[in-house]
């Protein structure tokens, strides 16, 4: 038995190491893709983190609010400010062109009269509030608005998520200015009432911090991980990876349909399941050194690129157990498109399809928490998505064995699956 | 079952599923130990569906077969043990060497370490193939892929050999060596069932022989009893286009 296990085993190796064209697709594509999505990933951080959106900015007000955002927007981190175009002050049409070429993503207009128009707004609120007269409106009433209109045109390529951080960062800037107004004009009245009163400076709320965040990543275990896309792409697509091993091995199990070998093994003393077993052997092995692989990308290639070293968390031990997990269920997934496919062609179709879908719906490419809650539910069936749970416990959160076994276990039950429909159909299609 | 038969068919029908007319009707046939037995039909009579059950590769709808006196139903893990089956289809790993498939297969048959190199070793002789024994099969010839295919059936030293079409698009030498050296296997006490569209070739190789159509056999005896009970006929072909009739078949 062992002798005929071993047999397989070797007969399976070879006819791998031979196909050139399969070994390629099965390392040095998904080292590519890792290589390519880490980069486009970060690269887009750094856009938005590094360089900035491109804003140009039309002060139309020439007041406290528009030097205000003005400022905050030339020391924000987030925008690469620009407030004239081609040399020329930019104005409301030549910035809502300059945008409408894509010249920059987004135009901020502050209108003419904004900050006397908060000015008003504050002041007719304060009247209220301390009920006196005393305190001087505008001068010409009927020129200033009631509200601000801050327009924003948005090149329609910007993301959702840039345009909010904008939004988020002139509403906080706008918010700011009119809290200090607020507070000035409050200061103003008290000293009228209280003559006494040492004036308040302008400027003293502004300087007054009370509430300060501070954001520390949870982590199981010792230290904090720090996500970056290098923590997330890798295990995400080292995961993907290793289910497009369906491809060759359901290829290879077709074509040993089609050339005749299984008739042939059929017919011989030995149990189908020898050549199957041989075949898991060697696919888990090749799953498993696909994963030392992508890890070796992490650790020692990504780095090179400037990109951060992965980070495998702390425990080793919870590494292998979710990875051999992650191969058996990948291999059993293979064998059972294997069994079911007639043709080359179906195995490479609907294998290549199927992983697709898992992976997609499994979170390797869109995170399941940005998904919708139907689209959450239906996530918790694909394998993909449990071996990335386990993994973003490990490489993420710092997690150990006890914080992957539940994964481990499903992928496990998954490969147990795979085998026994592998084993039915092949059963059904010998009943002729 | 008397001493010298090897297999004794009873009343074997398949249906397969989904079909309307069964592949083999009511089939029963006695083969001899030693003989040279050859199976010859028309495209679709039945002789690979026979040959196919008869090696376990699918069960029979109906009936009875026993090959060395073992039941087909209650004992096929031993009837696999004494029967090699050489496939028509060329059924070989091509990215391996000819060595490497036979080394492969030997194991499946349970064979192991110097006998089966030693095996493998005289068959490649035999069969002219020890040169290009490390080359892979893609590589081969059509007659050097057939020659492998045929040691990959024989390497075991089966009791029953069943050959479905062993010499189809082979070279004259190519098909020569085949016949003489199953002819020496046959001398050493193997039971050969053959079945061939080459009526010249079933003629000469083979010591008895049924021709089967529509599920069923037709006649059976030695070649030259055939051609000497039917009237007009000077050979085995036309003792087969008398019976078969000259329709095509699909």
């Amino acid at each position: 038995m062992i002798e005929k296990l071993l047999a397989a085993i070797k007969k399976e190796t070879l006819i791998l190491l031979r196909d050139r064209v399969g070994l390629s697709s099965l390392f040095i594509m998904p080292m590519v893709l890792i290589f390519v999505m880490t980069l486009i990933q970060d690269s887009a951080f750094k856009t938005l983190n590094e360089k900035g959106i491109l804003i140009v900015f039309v002060n139309n007000d020439k007041d406290s609010m528009g030097y205000a955002i003005e400022q905050g927007l030339r020391s924000s981190s987030l925008c690469s400010f620009h407030d004239s175009i081609n040399g020329v002050p930019a104005t409301e049409e030549s910035a809502k062109k300059a945008v409408t070429d894509g010249k920059f993503l987004v135009g901020v207009i502050i209108p003419k009269g904004a900050t006397q128009a908060i000015r008003n707004n504050v002041t007719k609120l304060v009247q209220q509030t301390l009920n006196t007269d005393s305190v001087p409106v505008a001068s010409d009433k009927s020129s200033v608005k009631d509200s601000v209109d801050i327009t924003i045109f948005v090149d329609p390529i910007t993301k959702k998520s840039f345009l909010t951080s904008v939004s988020s960062t002139l509403r906080e800037f706008v918010s700011n200015i009119k809290t200090k107004i607020m507070f000035k004009t409050f200061a103003d009245q008290l000293a009228e009432i209280i003559p006494d009163k040492k004036k308040t400076p302008y400027n003293a709320f502004g300087q007054t911090q009370i509430i300060k965040f501070s954001e520390v990543y949870a982590s199981k275990g010792f230290g904090e991980i720090v996500p970056n896309s290098v923590q997330h792409n890798v295990p995400a697509w080292t995961i993907f990876a290793m289910f497009f091993i369906v491809l060759p091995l359901a290829g290879s199990m077709v074509k040993e349909k089609n050339e005749g070998s299984v008739f042939r093994l059929h017919t011989m003393p030995s149990s189908f399941l020898i050549l199957i077993n041989g075949k898991i052997v060697v696919y888990v092995i090749v799953c498993l050194l696909q994963f030392a692989l992508m890890l070796s990308v992490g650790l020692v290639f990504l780095p090179m690129l400037g990109l951060p070293v992965l980070d495998i968390g702390n425990s080793i031990p919870g590494v292998l157990i979710l990875s051999s997990a992650t191969a058996f269920a990948a291999t059993g997934f293979g064998v059972m498109m294997g069994t079911i496919a007639n043709t080359e062609q179906q195995g490479a179709i609907t294998g290549s399809l199927s992983v697709l879908l898992l992976s997609a719906i499994g979170g390797i490419w869109v995170p399941t928490y940005v998904m919708p809650e139907v689209m959450r539910h239906i996530s918790v069936v694909s394998p993909l998505n449990w071996a990335l749970s386990g993994f973003y416990e490990l490489f993420l959160r710092g997690g150990g064995v006890k914080d992957i076994i539940i994964d481990s276990v499903k992928l496990m039950i998954f490969f147990v699956a795979t085998m026994s429909v592998a084993s039915i159909v092949n059963r059904i299609k010998r009943k002729v | 079952m008397n001493n010298d038969s090897i297999i004794e068919i009873k009343n074997l029908s398949k249906t397969f599923i989904g079909a309307f007319e069964p592949a083999v009707k009511n089939l029963s046939l006695t083969i001899q130990r030693n003989e040279i037995f050859g199976l010859l039909g028309p495209n679709g009579a039945g002789k690979t569906t026979t040959i196919s059950i008869l090696c376990g590769l699918f069960p029979p709808t109906s009936g009875q077969v026993t090959i060395n006196g073992l039941n087909l139903h209650n004992d096929l893990e031993g009837i696999k043990q004494i029967v090699g089956v050489v496939p028509q289809d060329i059924a070989l790993y091509p990215t391996l060497t000819g060595r490497e498939n036979l080394n492969f297969y030997g194991h499946m048959y349970g064979l192991k370490g110097k006998q089966l190199k030693d095996k493998i070793d005289v068959w490649l002789s035999n069969f002219g193939l020890t040169e290009a024994s490390n080359r892979r099969v893609s590589g081969y010839s059509g007659g050097m892929k057939r020659r492998v295919n045929l040691i990959a059936g024989i390497l075991h030293s089966p009791k029953v050999l069943f050959l479905d079409e062993p010499t189809v698009g082979v070279d004259v030498q190519s098909r020569n060596v085949i016949i003489e050296y199953l002819k020496e296997l046959n001398r050493q006490g193997t039971t050969i069932i053959y079945t061939s569209h080459h009526m010249d070739e079933a003629e000469h190789f083979c010591s008895r022989v049924a021709i089967i159509d529509n599920g069923n056999i037709i006649i059976e005896g030695s070649p030259k009893q055939l051609v000497n009970d039917n009237e007009g006929c000077s050979n085995l072909e036309n003792v087969f286009l008398k019976l078969t009739n000259k329709a095509l078949r699909d």
